[in-house]
């Protein structure tokens, strides 16, 4: 089972790293400082963007490898919000569903 | 041609979730132990997990299932971008949910319409992994019709591309039983076995009058032998005849006033859906089910048109305060009926009434600004916590509005 720790916090993103994804240049965050620890993010899930009110804001499901990270960045603020961490503790992935070497 | 996402909802929080990957996965709309499994992953589909099963049930068939919950924001990214890639090919598309579509390629421009459709089909499943993410995938059907074109997207799941022609129409119908059809479930089935039919490559023999007249006995019939045969029957568009909203109650020994909470809060979401639509109502029914399994319903309708929250709860309260208390409600229906369009614009002789309507635009323009149920009625206070929004099954046609969180 997900053990989600709501956090709803502003954080630092510190670094972060560019791709050419469908003709358009776009911006993910690479590395994150929160509660005196520096978190590397190896992949990104999903960004999709969701209104607040008339705000706009840009969700990012991130992952560092051994938990997933959602992150909210505030289009008109400026600012990067982290709402969630899901600690997950899963049983290793069946055989049966591995990825063929 | 038809594209359906695969397992829509499972396959995106897998995308958004890299470490759900590969793992047996259910959404479910409320993390509790009797809430169904609203999208199951393939891999969890592989041990039994079906959709429709309880969160306990499916719990026994995969001891380490994943359980997470809707998140419909996400869902809705997915859905635009999809309509975003159809619409590049064609203006004629249509979603028939929230993850299907159909496109019509008739009158499309030359450079579309001279390239062969399985090529776009295998360049949409590539747009929607450099768009969307690399676990996404769809399956895509080609035929001449919408049925024939979602039954080839049923055949090879997940992530197939399949194409249906006269050429191949028997060879495809002779590998498959009357239920794999769209629209053929058990009922429908029986019928067709009454009368002798077993098979779909029977059904496709059946003469249309025989269809009409001893199994389906109406048009359906009819319908049925075209649809078989590749003709378009299917390009029906349906006007909205009700609004509503229903409810499942998040606590079963529910106290009359947190049902009360709860209905004043699906009449605002109704009112809201009204509004959205451009629509006022003449007519309101209410529907309510009781722990004992009893149901009881009650519908009126009215002389004067009505749109704004207050008069919806007003009026709903008026068939609420007669219903027979048999026992705890368990699931409760606001649905607004004989719809007009709205009367908004038009100013009332009485001066109450534009007050009431001044006060719901202010409202609305302030939930417009800040979220949805930012101001609200105060007898349902907290409800907004309890009853989330959900994804919409079938229409799509409050999906934006409904997005608009506080």
């Amino acid at each position: 089972m997900d053990q989600v720790t709501l956090i709803n916090k502003d954080v630092n993103i510190v670094a972060f790293y560019f791709k050419n994804n469908a003709r358009r240049l776009r911006c993910f965050p690479k590395r994150m400082e929160y509660d005196g620890k520096r978190i590397d993010f190896t992949e990104t899930g999903m960004v999709h963007p969701t209104r607040q009110g008339q705000r706009m804001v840009h969700v990012f499901d991130m992952t560092d490898g051994s938990a997933d990270y959602r992150l909210e960045f505030d289009a008109a603020a400026l600012s990067w919000k982290l709402i969630a961490i899901t600690d997950t503790q899963y049983a290793p992935i069946s055989t049966q569903f591995a990825p063929a070497a | 041609m038809h594209i359906d996402l695969n397992s829509c909802f499972a396959t995106v929080e897998q995308q958004a979730r890299p470490l759900l990957r590969g793992r047996p996965l259910g959404v479910t709309n409320r993390l509790t132990k009797n809430a169904c499994v609203v999208a199951a992953s393939y891999e969890a589909k592989a041990l039994g997990v079906k959709v429709g099963m309880s969160f306990s049930e499916a719990k026994l068939l995969a001891p380490d299932l994943i359980m997470v919950e809707t998140d419909p924001p996400k869902y809705h990214y997915v859905y635009k971008k999809l309509i975003g890639i159809m619409r590049s090919y064609s203006p004629n598309i249509g979603m028939k949910s929230i993850d299907e579509g159909i496109i019509d390629f008739h009158g499309t421009r030359q450079n579309i319409n001279q390239r062969p459709l399985s090529v776009i089909g295998h360049e949409i499943k590539q747009r929607l992994r450099d768009e969307v993410g690399d676990w996404m995938k769809c399956n895509v059907g080609i035929a001449p019709n919408r049925f024939l074109a979602k039954t080839a997207a049923s055949l090879h799941k997940p992530d197939g591309l399949d194409i249906i022609t006269h050429k191949n129409l028997r060879s495809t119908l002779a590998d498959m039983e009357l239920t794999d059809l769209s629209g053929i479930a058990e009922r429908n089935q029986a019928r067709l076995n009454a009368a002798g039919i077993y098979t779909p490559l029977q059904f496709l023999d059946a003469r249309s009058d025989i269809l009409a007249r001893k199994v389906f006995k109406s048009i359906c019939g009819e319908d049925w032998h075209k649809r078989l045969r590749g003709w378009e029957v299917d390009d029906v568009e349906y006007s909205t005849k009700t609004v509503g909203r229903q409810f499942v109650m998040d606590d079963y020994n529910a106290s009359e006033e947190k049902v009360r909470n709860r209905l004043a809060h699906l009449c605002e979401s109704t009112g809201l859906k009204l509004r959205h639509k451009g629509f006022c109502a003449r007519g309101i029914s209410l529907y309510i089910q009781y722990k004992s399994g009893d149901a009881w319903h009650s519908r009126k309708a009215f002389k004067s048109a009505f749109f704004t929250s207050s008069e919806i709860y007003r009026r709903a309260t008026l068939l609420f305060n007669q219903h027979p208390r048999l026992d705890n409600v368990v699931m409760l229906s606001v649905s607004c009926y004989l719809l007009e369009p709205s009367t908004a614009n038009q100013m009332s002789i009485l001066d109450d009434v534009n007050k009431q309507v001044r006060l719901t635009e202010a409202i609305d323009e302030l939930n417009q600004l800040y979220g949805n149920y930012t101001v609200t009625f105060a007898n349902s206070l907290g409800a907004n916590r309890e009853i989330k929004q959900k994804i919409p099954f079938g229409t799509t046609r409050y999906f934006e509005l409904l997005c608009n969180r506080a």
